[in-house]
């Protein structure tokens, strides 16, 4: 068992808390890193989700064009 | 330790939540205990000042955390002391180091074994050595550390019958090869 003398030495609590502040620092900057993400993540989602709409929208007005092509061509032609 | 000394440290905790400069009261209080502790496990000044230094940066990291279960906020401590020196050897490989000092063991049989002789003191010190680390464990928060079995059980995260038990067989082995007349109980 070490005498309190000895361990006196190694007994500093401003050391320990400046430590505690920085890891506090750390982990606030972390979660803030960690929200911009998420919004960064969902915002990226949302905008390939309205391209993706879009080009629905767009391979739907094809295809009612090509039906009706097909439509007048199928139609049976009365001399 | 009294009811109302346990609820007295942990308003000091709770304090602690918001100022943080309040648990140096509970760090001042408990750090030579914490530091001896670790350092009958590790037997190396320097390792020991760091092993302390994190449990108390992580009691103050988690003091948000920390839920009231009926034991003194020391145990706490211990038990985060106890983990790190579990990490450290486990990080490192090495088998654990336990130091029993000569002295403690030395007051432990003043207890109630009169008639010991330095060779009966030696025996016993040396046949300590082989036990395993459980039992060291519970043998020295017992009785190096006056911890109670409560204590015992939320320190090493047992049950509190595991403790008596683990405590009563390691006492039992010391007593099937020596006269030892201390109960488990710590009392003759």
């Amino acid at each position: 068992m070490m005498s309190t003398g000895n361990i006196q030495r190694y007994r500093n609590y401003s050391a320990l808390m400046h430590q505690h502040e920085q890891e506090v620092k750390m982990k606030r900057t972390f979660k803030v890193f960690l929200y911009f993400l998420i919004i960064a993540f969902v915002t990226i989602i949302l905008l390939m989700v309205l391209r993706w709409e879009q080009k629905q929208e767009i391979k739907n007005q094809g295809a009612e064009k090509t039906e009706a092509t097909i439509f007048t061509v199928s139609q049976p032609v009365k001399v | 330790m009294s009811e109302d000394e346990i609820r007295e440290e942990y308003s000091i905790l709770d304090q602690s939540r918001k100022d943080p400069q309040v648990f140096g009261l509970l760090y001042e209080k408990y750090f030579d205990r914490i530091f001896n502790f670790i350092y009958r496990q590790t037997d190396d000044e320097e390792l020991t000042a760091d092993l302390t230094s994190q449990t108390f940066l992580n009691a103050l990291n988690n003091v948000g955390k920390y839920q009231f279960r009926g034991v003194p906020v020391s145990a706490w401590f211990y038990k985060i002391a106890s983990n790190e020196v579990n990490k450290h050897y486990r990080k490192k490989k090495h088998d654990k180091v336990f130091s029993i000092e000569e002295s403690l063991v030395r007051d432990l049989l003043d207890q109630g074994n009169d008639g010991w002789d330095e060779e009966h003191i030696q025996r016993l010190l040396n046949y300590m050595k082989d036990l395993p680390t459980d039992m060291l464990e519970v043998l020295e928060l017992r009785f190096f550390e006056d911890k109670d079995f409560k204590e015992i059980a939320f320190i090493l995260d047992i049950t509190e019958s595991g403790a008596k038990m683990r405590t009563y067989r390691a006492l039992d082995r010391l007593r099937k090869n020596f006269n030892l007349k201390i109960k488990y109980d710590g009392k003759e």
